[in-house]
């Protein structure tokens, strides 16, 4: 099943709706175990925020397989210029505006490659595309 | 300790009334940082233990429910008598998040559960 979500920046009354759609669709289909949709969800969150924070905007798809999923986000710039360093934690460009709404303390990348099995980040000044892939595994258990 | 006798011990109210159910509260997480609370909390392997978290913040927005209800923790205490929008309310209804709210500071609130036996979560926290 594939579904596809639209993204606006800077709208934090919105930020956090594509995965929570996620999360009810995983919770009712009863397939997953819950540690798994904790994470997967967890970290479709994160990368949500990040594109509301830092992008002029994009959108997220999710692809649900039996015991796979895979998330992608893609935003219309304007980039990341040093991937390294952003996946540094600590590091953060955000604003006040992001830290009045609890994130942007530079958590964000770090934690969706700790929830993700993969995590794979393309990114210009046109935009950013990130992709996480998520399995049903030992971890879930 | 049962929810309603730690919504009495520091005054606190609901904004989610016709959610609330008395549940036993055995572990607690305190954060004004969303992210923190999403990977600490991720790393419980054991879902009895979020069943019985409550998530106190003093952030009064959309984000702590939504927070909330990725990790599958149903209580949300709001400190420092943050007062939530309508917007936020609604979310709570949504997602079943009882939202509750105190005056009494983090720090406190956190002080007055901890004496009554509530523990915090951390990494792979065990029952």
């Amino acid at each position: 099943m594939v579904k596809e979500h639209q993204i606006i920046a800077g709208n934090f009354d919105l930020a956090g709706r594509a995965s929570s759609d996620l999360k009810r669709l995983l919770k009712h289909s009863a397939a997953y175990p819950r540690l798994f949709i904790n994470r997967v969800c967890s970290a479709s969150y994160e990368a949500e925020i990040n594109v509301v924070i830092h992008s002029v905007g994009g959108y997220m798809t999710y692809e649900v397989e039996s015991d796979t999923i895979e998330l992608n986000f893609y935003d219309d710039g304007p980039g990341i210029p040093d991937i390294e360093l952003a996946m540094k934690k600590g590091y953060s460009t955000a604003t006040q505006i992001a830290h009045l709404n609890g994130f942007g303390a530079g958590m964000g990348l770090n934690n969706m490659k700790e929830l993700s099995d993969r995590l794979t980040i393309h990114s210009s000044p046109r935009g950013t595309h990130l992709q996480m892939n998520f399995k049903v595994g030992e971890r879930d258990v | 300790m049962k929810l309603n006798e730690l919504m009495a011990l520091m005054d606190a109210k609901s904004y989610t009334p016709t959610l609330m159910k008395d549940k036993d509260i055995h572990f607690a997480f305190c954060s004004d940082l969303m992210s923190d609370a999403l990977v600490i909390m991720n790393s419980v392997k054991d879902p009895k233990i979020l069943e019985h978290t409550i998530l106190i913040t003093g952030l009064a927005t959309q984000q702590s429910i939504r927070t909330a209800e990725m990790l599958d923790v149903d209580v949300v205490l709001l400190v420092r008598g943050k007062i939530p929008s309508e917007k936020v309310i609604l979310l709570a209804h949504e997602a079943q998040v009882m939202l509750l709210s105190t005056e009494t500071t983090m720090f406190n609130a956190s002080g007055i559960l901890f004496e009554k036996g509530i523990r915090g979560v951390k990494y792979n926290i065990q029952w």
